[in-house]
């Protein structure tokens, strides 16, 4: 056995005989383990649910009787989103951004069922999720367990004694990384349980592991981060001052004022806010609705043109329908420009949210852990993109079937009586238009992608800490 | 022939205080020499010096002629240390401290060599699987010397071995040392004992606020004479 692996073992027997320690890292598991397995059983339970309410939102969609084309685009769809795999460990911003969406013509809602509502009404308090768990309490943990890993044989004497038997500092500080880092592995064993458990789910193997040697990398910045504390220091009460400080810094303090500094530098109107001003120019465009609208002359010319007629009662399809068709793709694109907007502008304030991490790797953990479970903003931008484009085209194809399948005449005249209201109506085969919609995660790839910025910064992070440690161990005094 | 140990005017700051000053001596192979002084006369940092654990201000410190600065790791493999306090684990038994010292310092002993030693500074065999936060300081210190004689280094670097033995104990010692040195260990001991120093050392260093104030050998196959150590060291408060 190296000198290395026996200072390792050695820490390990004094752990494991000394009873608080057990007894911590005893609770610490309880929780882990019941965190988790909630937290598997609520994703499990939602991912079921909403596939299945997917499923049945189309069957009543496809199954509504004959009808006016027009009250099937207010009847309207719903699109939602099931939680990837991963998000049993890391809901990301699943709890505030809201999981469905209401999809109807000229109108883009915002995704409604969020848990924010409820963690309002539990007094403000996030849900414990694992991904906090591994953010927040390990490295905590790690503190309680290593403020005192060199300096106590310092206090004891002890390390003059293993520095006489001809072991170099770096050699210490190892076996003492090392000892550590068994505690990171041993850590890591739920998350591990947790990343198989998704593949076999059909999570990509890539993206789960990617995410377990995430958190492998930042519970090694924080093991650095202490055995270089106590290398440094020479009291324990100072060691574990300094390091709690570090920690109430990285983990609580820079991540809240980095959301903080985000949104005042890119100032990004709230849905409402936007909307107002679009309703503005909305206006602008003309009601759909109705088709004798001034707005929409220019157009008439031009179909009465293309026809080659003189009138739109003798268009060979129903004028109303094209109106409505017409004024949905100018709105959406108006709609769309100005979600373009706010999604841009939301996607730089999580770019500086995470150029953040420089301050603290937690920001860079946590911002490739939401990346690599596919719960962040980036995949909740393509939620919004993808239904609006399944709004977009259910919209349009009925639409297209009001122009094609409705009489002008008859639809112009549907409000006469019951009779010509039961005349105004179409096919209900023609509800088929729906596409089906499934919402997947990205692939493993781009999602690693996505994380190249945390990435990078948590492997800075890392290679500075190993660096620290190694330098100060070389110039360790008795 | 080059000493095992040499100070060459050797000088040491620490913190801002001068606490060596210019101190020379050799202590040649087999030689017990015994360093006396008051409490913060500079002997615990004498030893310290030798072990490349302080860096010399002034002068240099030799190991087996070669200085210490220059390779750290040969001083330590040559030498054994007995630290001022008995600095061993508390959650660990005695077999268990010896077992990881001597790992560390690449040592191998047998179960049989550990006992051996274990039974020549007396510590009962039935304290030997307890642990030391159990033991008295005399148990703890006997452990601990035990340690230093299972590392078979050429050079023994003693600070008040004797500190909490038992009178017995200390006579046991004085016989130990003394074997050790017949058998052509060079031994360098940090000491208060006036008495046992000139009992058992071939050569006493009388060292006073950092300054060697005084040599005294044995001459003629006699011991050293303690009423005149004792002098000298009564000497102190007249400065
Ligand atoms: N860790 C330290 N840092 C700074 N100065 C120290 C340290 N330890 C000792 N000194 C100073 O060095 C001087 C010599 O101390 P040293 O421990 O060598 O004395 P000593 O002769 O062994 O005394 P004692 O008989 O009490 O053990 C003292 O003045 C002391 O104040
Ligand atoms: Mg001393």
């Amino acid at each position: 056995m190296t000198a290395i692996t026996r200072i390792a073992r050695e820490e390990w027997r004094l752990w494991l005989r000394s009873k608080t320690v057990v007894a911590a890292a005893l609770i610490v598991v309880a929780l882990l383990t019941a965190t988790s397995v909630l937290t598997v059983h609520r994703i499990a339970s939602e991912q079921s649910q909403r596939l299945e309410q997917q499923v049945a939102a189309e069957q009543t969609f496809f199954a509504q009787p004959d009808r006016h084309p027009h009250r099937m685009v207010h009847y309207g769809h719903y699109a939602f989103r099931p939680p990837p795999p991963l998000a049993m460990f890391e809901p990301g911003v699943d709890a505030v951004t809201g999981q469905s969406i209401f999809l109807e013509g000229h109108r883009q809602n915002t995704a409604m069922f969020a848990d924010t509502k409820a963690a309002a009404d539990l007094g403000g308090f996030a849900a414990l999720t694992p991904a906090g768990l591994y953010q927040l309490l390990l490295p905590l943990l790690l503190i309680v367990l290593g403020h005192a890993l060199f300096l106590r044989e310092r206090e004891s004497g002890t390390l003059a004694v293993m520095l006489a038997q001809g072991q170099s500092g770096v050699k210490l500080a190892l076996g003492k990384a090392t000892a550590l880092l068994v505690v990171i592995a041993i850590f890591m064993i739920p998350l591990i349980a947790v990343a198989a458990y998704s593949v076999s789910l059909g999570e990509s193997a890539l993206a789960a592991f990617s995410l377990v040697g995430g958190y492998f990398a930042y519970l090694c910045i924080w093991g650095a981060i202490v055995l270089t504390a106590s290398v440094i220091l020479k009291q324990r009460a100072v060691s574990l001052g300094v390091l709690i400080f570090i920690w109430l810094f990285a983990a609580l303090i820079v991540p809240r004022f980095a959301i903080n500094a985000s949104s005042v530098a890119i100032d990004a109107p709230g849905k409402i806010e936007s909307d107002l001003v679009m309703l503005a120019e909305q206006r602008k465009l003309g009601d759909g609705h109705n088709a004798a609208d001034p707005a929409f002359q220019r157009l008439q010319d031009q179909v009465l043109k293309q026809y080659d007629v003189e009138t739109i009662e003798e268009l060979p399809i129903n004028w109303r329908g094209v109106v409505a068709s017409y004024s949905e793709a100018e709105l959406t694109e108006l709609l769309n420009d100005y979600t373009e907007k706010r999604m841009g502008l939301e996607a730089s304030q999580s770019r500086m949210f995470e150029w953040f991490g420089l301050a603290s790797p937690t920001i860079s953990v946590s911002s490739l852990s939401r990346a690599l479970a596919g719960t962040d903003l980036a995949t909740h931008h393509r939620f919004l993109r993808e239904s609006e484009v399944l709004r977009f085209d259910f919209v349009q194809s009925l639409n297209q079937a009001h122009a094609e399948k409705l009489d002008y005449t008859t639809d112009i005249n549907r409000n006469n009586d019951a009779a010509s209201a039961q005349r105004a109506r179409i096919n209900s085969a023609s509800w088929q238009v729906l596409d089906e919609f499934r919402f997947a995660p990205d692939s493993a790839s781009k999602r690693l992608g996505r994380t190249a910025l945390s990435l990078g910064i948590l492997i800075m992070w890392l290679l500075l800490a190993c660096v620290i440690v190694l330098l100060t161990a070389r110039r360790v005094r008795v | 022939m080059t000493s095992p140990l040499e100070a060459r005017s050797l000088s040491l700051v620490r913190e801002g205080n001068t606490v060596l000053d210019d101190v020379s001596f050799t202590v040649a192979q087999g030689e017990i020499f015994a360093l006396l002084g008051g409490n913060g006369a500079g002997k615990s940092s004498t030893l310290l010096t030798f072990l490349g654990f302080l860096e010399p201000s002034g002068g240099d410190i030799l190991v087996n002629g070669t200085s210490v600065g220059s390779d750290v790791a040969l001083a330590r493999s040559a030498i054994a240390y007995l630290p001022e306090a008995a600095a061993l684990y508390g959650h660990m038994t005695a077999y268990e401290n010896l077992d990881y010292f001597l790992d560390l310092a690449d040592k191998l002993a047998s179960q049989a060599e550990i006992d051996a030693a274990l039974e020549r500074v007396a510590l009962l065999v039935e304290a030997r699987s307890r642990r030391l936060q159990s033991y008295s300081k005399g148990m703890r210190q006997k452990t601990a010397i035990a340690l230093a004689l299972l590392r078979e280094t050429p050079i023994l670097l003693l600070d008040e071995p004797t500190s909490g033995l038992d009178p017995i104990a200390i006579d046991e010692f004085h016989d130990l040392v003394k074997a050790l040195a017949e058998g052509g260990q060079t031994i360098l001991m940090v000491t208060h004992d006036v008495y046992g120093a000139c009992q058992v050392a071939d050569r006493v260093g009388l060292l006073r606020r950092g300054k060697l104030v005084g040599s005294f050998a044995a001459e003629n196959n006699k011991r050293i004479n303690t009423e005149a150590v004792h002098a000298a060291f009564a000497e102190r408060e007249a400065v």
